[in-house]
């Protein structure tokens, strides 16, 4: 149990999927103009890197490697997240329609957030079983929604200062971002210790 | 604003989104969402599958009905409105509570020393669970009324919410 914290806590702060390996950028920067917006998007990103993980783990244990199809990797890892979503979309269209019809805005840009594929590549490199794999997906997208919430936050409060019209808009985005990063590369002296 | 005309008082903390009015039937208007996509500023925009912002059949999925107390015409585009907080609790219920719930079965089946296929059996059942969870509690929400949009303002010819880009709520993307 305690490797599995270790695994965990790594995913979540010190290979945090964002800040120190930089996959998901482009949602990093474009959803997390508002707190509320970025925990939905993170809570979707979520599941459908958690789902997607099981479905790649399967696929890359039952058929990639045992008939050495490693280069058909990530064309199969991005047809497992297409079918993920889908599967989630169809899921909740079924659970509740009124949810579908607020949520389902989420779901079509997760399909080409590059953080879903960049877990599930990390997860064969790192030669897990099952359930490892599961949870360090699940991990890696609390991570991504971690650092999502946090810039939201921030992006909120800089929006109400005065910033010189030269760093105004994007160019403070990007410092913040840098300083987050900053502040994320302390957590690395964990795995030291 | 740009293009609204009329605008309901106490719209704050709304999540806005532009629908168009799709039918009219005995007192209910029917409204599609406006497909919107999240990355209109890219350079492979025109190249891209998702410039769309989606099929016509997940339109006619994701239409809503709306109480006609303002006239409404088949054709005119509105500028509806939905609560953030429902945003959130509709996030909260639809993933992260079979995400718990699959997770949790996760760690307890890898406590007990499962292996691979039973820990993927428990894991799977963790999120059937959820799903069933999930159901219950967006049942109680949608009989509260925590999911229906309400009319804000109509849009003029040409116009948009206004607060579309970069927010999505019910409709608009981010960028």
């Amino acid at each position: 149990m305690q490797d599995l914290a270790l695994l965990m806590v790594g995913a979540v702060l010190v290979n945090n999927v964002v800040l120190e390996r930089f996959l998901g950028l482009c949602s990093f920067m474009g959803v997390t103009t508002k707190v509320d917006t970025a925990v939905g998007m993170g809570m979707a990103t979520t599941f459908v890197i958690t789902v997607s993980a099981m479905g790649d783990w399967s696929l890359q244990t039952f058929l990639l490697a045992p008939y050495d199809l490693g280069y058909l990797r990530t064309v199969t890892f991005i047809l497992v997240i297409a079918g993920a979503v889908q599967f989630t979309e169809m899921v909740i269209r079924k659970v509740s329609p009124p949810l579908f019809r607020t949520l389902g805005i989420y779901l079509p840009l997760i399909t080409t957030n590059c953080a879903v594929l960049g877990v599930a590549l990390l997860l064969v490199e790192g030669h897990y079983g099952f359930i490892q794999s599961t949870l360090f997906a699940f991990a890696s997208a609390l991570g991504y929604s971690l650092v999502m919430v946090v810039f939201a936050g921030l992006r909120e409060r800089v929006a109400l200062a005065d910033v010189p019209p030269l760093f105004a808009g994007p160019p403070i985005g990007f410092i913040t971002a840098s300083l987050l990063a900053l502040a994320f590369m302390g957590f690395s002296g964990i795995s030291a210790n | 604003m740009s293009g609204a005309v009329g605008s309901a008082p106490d719209d704050a903390g709304l999540a806005e989104g532009v629908a168009r009015v799709v039918a009219v039937d005995h007192g209910t208007a029917w409204l599609e969402p406006e497909p919107t996509t999240s990355c209109a500023g890219c350079l492979s925009f025109s190249a891209c599958g998702l410039k769309s912002g989606g099929s016509s059949r997940a339109l006619v999925a994701r239409r809503f009905p709306l109480a006609d107390d303002q006239g409404y015409r088949v054709g005119e585009r509105i500028v509806v409105g939905l609560p953030e907080s429902a945003v959130l609790s509709a996030s909260a219920t639809a993933y992260a509570i079979p995400l718990l719930t699959m997770v949790g079965a996760g760690i307890l089946a890898q406590g007990l020393g499962a292996g691979d296929g039973t820990g993927a059996a428990a894991i799977l059942g963790g999120l059937a669970v959820g799903l069933l969870v999930a159901r219950v509690v967006a049942g109680r929400l949608a009989r509260r009324g925590a999911f229906a949009p309400r009319f804000l303002r109509r849009v003029a010819p040409g116009g948009g919410c206004g607060q579309g880009t970069g927010e999505p709520g019910m409709t608009g993307g981010p960028s």
